[in-house]
């Protein structure tokens, strides 16, 4: 099947500009793991808009939005490249996959630009104008190093969470935390694909695990008493 | 759900108690008071002036989140949506507190 798709030119994803290719008995998992991702980010997504209901805390809308953003995205590239892989790499559909990467960049970009515009106006180091004004440039710098601002945004986060834990030593901001360093080790992952097409699996086995941590996070605290 | 009114995003937090947090806090000490707490109780355990806990208190009556009883001393305890409630914020306390963000 891979050979089919060398054949016809295709590249799986075109990340920073290189003609890329997983491995072949990766293919489909990749899919899977996405639709599993997808799941959970619009679990977590639920339950921030429940919370927010409740308490109409406006950082809640935020992480509401964000991890919507993330589902849909990872909905999209799943789809896109599990039609690419049903079609046989048919000459007619290659092109969805770099759309459905395309997507999800976009997605994952906008998405933790809003988490990260949530932390920084919860601890309030840049003024709120700043920040708003900020993101935009982040949503239309789309380029070769497309991984390079996911990376940069996801260690924000990352950085974030583990501050919290640090102060809340509880077991949930361990998971998060947790959860964000797997999400930004998975793109750095993405990153070194780009020499070496075992990365591909490896960042979307992090990016997995990193997502059941949230999992395991919500069903602590649906748990709860 | 318990509807708050909220200052302007811009202001600091921490600064202020919105009207949600006073009410999770009333509850608070109530649930702390084994479910009969005596105004003075709330008033200390929740940091409230006299006036703006009957004021609070009322509310939450209204809202059915809580009742009172007593025949010589008013004692209040929380109702069956009280309590409800509560395990409800819990969860969302948790969920939030997991991510950095405080309610």
């Amino acid at each position: 099947m891979m050979r089919n798709a060398e054949k016809h030119g295709f590249s799986f994803s075109c990340r920073l500009g290189v003609e890329l290719a997983p491995p072949t008995w990766f293919l489909g998992f990749d899919s899977l793991m996405e639709f599993i991702a997808f799941i959970i980010a619009m679990a977590v997504g639920f339950q921030a808009r429940k919370s927010y209901t409740l308490t109409k805390e406006r950082t809640l809308l935020y992480l509401n939005s964000s991890f919507i953003l993330i589902g849909t995205g990872l909905l999209v590239e799943g789809l896109a490249d599990l039609i690419v892989l049903l079609s046989r790499f048919h000459r007619g559909f290659v092109f969805l996959s770099s759309v459905g990467y395309t997507i999800d960049f976009f997605a994952q970009v906008l998405a933790y630009g809003i988490l990260v515009f949530a932390y920084l106006q919860q601890t309030r180091t840049w003024s709120s104008q700043l920040t708003a004004a900020a993101i935009p440039i982040l949503f239309f710098e789309h380029n070769a190093f497309s991984e390079l601002i996911l990376i940069f945004l996801l260690a924000y986060i990352a950085a974030q969470t583990a501050i919290n834990y640090s102060v809340a030593k509880t077991t949930n901001s361990l998971l998060v935390f947790s959860a964000f360093t797997l999400l930004t080790i998975a793109h750095v992952f993405f990153l070194f694909y780009t020499i070496e097409p075992i990365f591909f699996a490896f960042a979307h086995i992090a990016q997995l695990l990193g997502f059941l941590l949230l999992l395991q996070m919500l069903f602590k605290v649906n748990k709860a008493q | 759900m318990i509807t708050t009114e909220q200052g302007p995003p811009t202001k600091p937090a921490a600064k202020y108690r919105s009207q949600f947090r006073i009410y999770v806090d009333i509850m608070r000490v109530i649930q702390r008071e084994q479910n009969e707490a005596k105004p003075t109780r709330i008033l200390s355990g929740a940091n409230l002036s006299h006036d703006r806990l009957v004021r609070y208190l009322g509310e939450l009556k209204a809202l059915d989140i809580i009742h009172e009883f007593g025949s010589e001393e008013k004692v209040f305890g929380l109702t069956q949506k009280g309590v409800e409630f509560m395990n409800n914020f819990r969860k969302v306390e948790a969920f939030a507190e997991a991510f950095g963000f405080k309610i």
